[in-house]
């Protein structure tokens, strides 16, 4: 604090007589009374936290290492509720103004035809969208959400930096900054007399539901997002979860008789609302962008007809056109007929004359952004004098295409250091939200503010994801405020219909796959410990283990027949091992760990927290796994087994069992099956070394040694195990616990009503475990020394696997039924 | 004149598609010299959802959806109409280019004509191409009747040349292309001058040789140009022809360039590989030999 010293701009925490501002004092106190050390403690907590829930903004390829992370200062930024007041007014206004121009220019025009906005402002504008053209109705509210990004100027005034209409992205962050932050500093937050987020989110509910036009009473409400390659799918899970509406990407719905459906197990289902977060050009590839395959075709018609609402409105993005944030103080002027409450920055358009003379005038000290499409604003101070002198005669000559605007002189927030030993002040931005509100009746009423929001470091105008750092924002209150539960108390009777079948058909895909991959990845992690144990013990007495050999083909699927390869030495097998912990490994963990996470990530809004955050942990011990020696490796892969497990303990615990649950045990059991049913073949018939080592290998991979060792009391005996592993209905670990359990969950499954018939995947369980039911038993039992046995295992192994292969695709098949991606007739898209 | 046009597009597909979306614009518009006395849209299968609207410029959309699994889609639109001639502008109107190319900025519904559109760059090759038709102070019809002649009597007609995907430039390039890359080549040429020109979507009458009969579908739809002549409206030329649109000019509708106005255009699921037939069909009504005999496939 000492040390804190801000220059001569506005500075959030030291007034210009070098007090602290008053509405500090309370918090500081108490990170006083914290101490540093603790303090430090608990911003860990946060980070831990925060990386732990995963919505942070992260890149689509999930190497754990390369994924950014931002770190949340245990500072807020603290706003006062005068101040609020205030600013809270001018957003509100702002949200109305915006909302008179969406208006305005997808309907009359009549700001073009009274020449108060130029034509430029809609025709050089690529997020002007021709087909979205009188695309609202009359009584539509036109904007929904609307997020602001701010900043206050050197003088201490609160200038808008940017209009965010397209999907605005942020809220799940606050609410997650907010919730870390809560967890971290419990007391630092309960004392707060501090105005919570909650109310915001369930009005946003409310919202969303009076854009239905055909469902009053309990509208379905979908959150359109791109799906989990997206950078923000974390926040839209988040958000999905939160506001409870279905997590949905463009190939889960289809437009039918102009309305919006939701492709599930159940068959189409009607969705009434669509909470939008694809960009407008993507959302209709049939009237908009052609190439589009995010987005649902038909849907403007769907719109157009009164069949589903859609929040934002596609077409809102124009909004966000620098001609149009150029000429925001004189449409607040002649369409609401009010001063704009918070000056933008100063902005011209080099296509008027004025604007022209303006730009001129002041070039060396102002910044210029092109009219084309995705440029970026150039500041003429950070130019080369060569490079300076060229905009200048681009813009002389194509005037039209530029706006200047003014440079801003940023005020300051007290930033902690890492290590929280010290403050220092930065410039910084805010991200503000409006969001429309609705009476009882679903009439719109006027639009409010978010309490809160998202403050990042940065120079003004900075984007939020390039941001190393960010702040909670606190609206401080007179009094203390009431704590809002996330469980919203409904106003009318709930509606108890979730059978399960309202899954999206592509949900219970990923939900099968997180099941096989993760099994998969068990069986595989269980095997390399014991190949690493073996590998282990060769470096301490020297000695080859054939064993290891056999595990080795097991693991790497792509080899010769273990009778083919020569006793290696151990520095080969060293390698072969550690190879797959590798990246590029077909096969290898890594591998086995991305699709899993893929599967994962997709399906994050079903899973629980706690499910997720073992989820996470597994994310990062697997980072390490390339990096790892035989030592580290085996206590990685060890750690990996236990998280894998509570994992799925977990999800079997959480998650309700319906479909999405049993779609995922089938996946885990299948996979397990097949497993088990191909280490057995090894053990007892491919193996040329088989024997008591092997057999070990057989239990202890299981984990069913303790088992063998309690009922049996003897020797190992490959009759024994084949009763502990076959046949035993009662072991977890037996395949016929595994036909029995997977026989259960599939005749469970939603079937095409109406039909006599059983279905192909019933049908496959019937043959595999009916086989297993026939088998001779008295012959298995001679297995040691009778050819006779062998040739009967190897057959009824056969019987066993053939029909368990087929069931992948046969419940895929009658399932999940992959649609074909939309295509266009004529490819439409302009180069 | 009188004319039915019939204008048939079928797609076969090579798997069956259970869901298609699409627009058509295939209705002929409302104009001062063109009365429509009929006109329908025949789709089979019968699609599930049909609407009618107006789009941006205020073309006729039919949006249809069909819902039931099919193998094939086909589209007919039969209209009868009358054309007259088109008026001409007066010669007091006529001044200088120039003035014409400062005067669309300040009318906002021309600039949208001026600018940039998605298939149609304004660029310096084509005011270099363009500009010695342009010589300061001509006349704005003779400058563009020059321009349009140029592009008639330089540039080869060839089907084989050019796709959708086929940029301006390249048809500056190779001097050759289709009717629509004619189309937008003159209006590529007049925007980089400053000046207000649109993309217009039709029919053309074709004459058989002489001493022919006429063979049924094989014309196709045609596309030229219009400029914007101030204190006046829009005056059409078509570079394919080398000539001014008259009463064998059809007018279907118009926009910035074809990405406003397709004929057809569509989503489907399904479908794998299709083929498509395009047959077009400008009949004059009361010459006799009507629908008599049915002639070959003309595919786009």
């Amino acid at each position: 604090m000492e040390s804190y010293a801000p220059g001569s701009a506005h500075d959030a925490l030291i007034a210009s007589d070098g007090s602290v501002r008053q509405r500090w004092l309370p918090l500081l106190h108490q990170l006083a009374q914290l101490g540093r050390e603790a303090l430090v403690q608990r911003a860990d907590e946060v980070q831990h936290l925060l990386h732990e829930n995963g919505v942070t903004y992260n890149l689509p390829n999930d190497e754990a290492g390369s994924r950014r992370q931002w770190w949340l200062d245990p500072l807020p930024l603290v706003i006062s509720p005068q101040e609020w007041q205030q600013l809270e007014q001018g957003l509100r206004q702002r949200s109305r103004l915006l909302a008179a121009v969406l208006k305005d220019i997808y309907g009359p025009r009549r700001m073009l035809a009274e020449g108060v906005l130029p034509a430029d402002a809609l025709y050089a504008n690529p997020a002007f969208l021709l087909p979205c053209d009188q695309l609202l109705s009359e009584d539509d509210p036109g904007l929904l959400l609307h997020g602001v990004d701010l900043t206050r100027d050197a003088r201490g005034h609160w200038r808008v930096l940017a209009d965010r209409v397209q999907s605005p992205s942020g809220v799940g962050f606050a609410l997650e900054n907010r919730i870390a932050m809560a967890r971290a500093l419990p007391d630092l937050y309960r004392r707060a007399p501090l105005r919570r987020l909650a109310g915001f989110l369930s009005a946003q509910h409310h919202s969303l539901s009076s854009l239905s036009r055909l469902n009053f009473d309990h509208p379905t409400i979908a959150l359109l997002a791109p799906g989990p390659g997206h950078d923000s799918h974390f926040e839209h899970a988040y958000l999905a979860n939160y506001l409870n509406l279905a997590l949905v990407e463009g190939s889960d719905l289809v437009v039918r008789d102009s309305r919006v459906w939701m492709r599930t197990l159940g068959g189409l289902q009607p969705v009434d609302v669509l909470l939008r977060h694809i960009g407008d050009a993507w959302s209709d590839p049939l009237e908009l962008r052609g190439d589009s395959l995010i987005g649902v075709p038909g849907l403007l018609e769907a719109i157009r007809a009164g069949g589903v609402g859609v929040a934002n409105p596609p077409g809102v993005g124009g909004l966000e056109h620098p001609l149009i944030a150029a000429h925001l103080p004189i449409l607040c002027e002649r369409l609401l007929g009010e001063t704009l409450q918070i000056e933008g920055v100063e902005r011209h358009w080099c296509g008027q004359p004025d604007g022209m003379a303006w730009a001129m005038a002041g070039f060396e000290t102002l910044a210029f952004q092109s009219l084309d499409e995705g440029s970026v604003l150039i500041s003429v101070a950070d130019l080369s004098e060569e490079a300076a002198s060229q905009l200048r005669q681009s813009i002389v000559a194509h005037p039209d295409r530029y706006v200047a605007q003014q440079l801003l002189e940023a005020a300051t927030a007290p930033f902690f250091s890492r290590d929280c030993a010290e403050l220092t002040p930065l410039s910084f931005n805010v991200r503000c939200f409006t969001q429309a509100v609705f009476d009882a009746d679903y009439r719109f009423r006027a639009y409010e503010t978010m309490p809160g929001g998202v403050a990042w470091q940065g120079a003004p105008g900075s984007a939020m994801r390039s941001s190393q750092c960010v702040k909670d924002v606190w609206i401080t209150a007179d009094q203390p405020q009431p704590h809002v539960s996330r469980l919203r108390r409904s106003r009318q009777p709930l509606v108890v219909t979730r059978d399960g079948a309202d899954l999206p058909s592509r949900v219970a895909d990923s939900l099968f796959w997180v099941g096989r991959y993760g099994e998969r990845l068990e069986g595989r992690s269980r095997l390399l410990r014991e190949a690493l144990y073996r590998l282990l013990e060769q470096d301490q007495e020297g000695l080859a283990d054939e064993t290891l050999i056999d595990l080795l083909h097991l693991m790497e699927p792509d080899s010769a027949s273990p009778d083919a390869l020569p006793v290696e030495p151990f520095v080969a097998h060293r390698e072969r091992l550690l190879a797959l912990f590798q990246e590029s490994r077909d096969g290898g963990l890594p591998m086995l760990i991305s699709r899993m996470v893929n599967n994962c990530r997709a399906v994050r809004d079903h899973l629980g927290d706690d499910a997720w955050r073992v989820f996470n942990q597994l994310r990062q011990e697997s980072a390490r796994l390339p990096y790892a020696g035989i030592d580290q490796g085996r206590r990685s892969v060890e750690t990996l087994i236990t998280q894998l497990a509570a994992f799925f303990g977990l999800c079997n615990e959480t998650m309700p069992h319906h479909f999405g649950w049993r779609f995922m045990d089938i996946g885990r059991f299948l996979e397990r099956a097949l497993a088990t049913l191909r280490l057995l073949r090894l053990a007892l018939i491919d193996s040329a070394h088989a024997g008591e080592s092997l057999w070990d290998v057989v239990l202890t991979t299981t984990d069913n040694a303790t088992a063998y060792r309690r009922r049996y009391r003897s020797e190992l005996h490959p009759a024994a195990i084949l009763d502990l592993l076959l046949f035993d209905e009662a072991n977890p670990r037996s395949v016929g616990y595994m036909f029995k359990r997977l026989e259960r969950q599939i005749e469970r499954l939603p079937q095409p009503s109406n039909t006599p018939y059983r279905s192909d995947e019933a049908r496959l369980l019937i043959k595999a475990r009916s086989a297993l039911h026939l088998a001779d038993l008295a012959l298995l039992a001679r297995l040691d020394d009778d050819a006779e046995a062998k040739s009967a295992l190897s057959e009824l192994l056969d019987a066993l696997t053939a029909p368990l292969e087929r069931l992948s695709l046969a419940i895929e098949h009658s399932h999940f039924s992959h649609v074909e991606a939309p295509r266009q007739l004529v490819p439409m898209q302009a180069q | 004149m009188r004319y039915r046009v019939r204008h048939t597009t079928r797609y076969d597909y090579a798997s069956p598609v259970s869901l298609c979306h699409n627009e058509a614009r295939l209705t002929p518009r409302v104009l001062p010299w063109q009365k429509i006395e009929t006109t329908e849209l025949t789709i089979e299968p019968r699609p599930a959802v049909v609407s009618e609207r107006a789009d941006f410029f205020g073309n006729r959309v039919t949006r249809f959806s069909v819902q039931e699994i099919h193998l094939a889609l086909s589209v007919t639109a039969s209209t009868a109409l009358q054309t007259q001639g088109r008026p001409l502008p007066p010669s007091e109107v006529d001044k200088d280019w120039q003035s014409a190319a400062s005067h669309a900025p300040r009318l906002p519904e021309l600039r949208q004509f001026q600018l940039d559109s998605p298939f149609i760059m304004r660029e310096s090759a084509l005011r270099a191409f363009a500009i010695s038709s342009f010589p300061p102070g001509r006349p704005l019809l003779e400058a563009v009747g020059d321009l349009n002649r140029r592009i008639f009597e330089t540039f080869t007609y060839d089907p084989e040349f050019s796709t959708l995907a086929t940029p301006v430039r390249e048809v500056l390039r190779a001097r050759r292309g289709v009717c629509q890359d004619f189309a937008h080549l003159m209006i590529g040429s007049l925007r980089s001058l400053g000046l207000a020109a649109r993309y217009v979507s039709g029919y053309l009458e074709t004459l058989p040789p002489p001493g022919r009969p006429r063979l049924i579908g094989a014309d196709a739809s045609h596309a030229w140009v219009a400029v914007h002549v101030p204190n006046w409206g829009w005056l059409e030329y078509d570079p394919t022809n080398g000539n001014l649109p008259g009463e064998r000019h059809l007018v279907l509708g118009w926009g910035r360039d074809y990405g406003d106005v397709p004929p057809l255009k569509g989503i489907m699921n399904g479908g794998g590989v299709h083929e498509l037939e395009v047959a077009v069909d400008v009949a004059p009504i009361g010459d006799g030999d009507e629908g008599s005999r049915q002639g070959a496939l003309n595919g786009i």
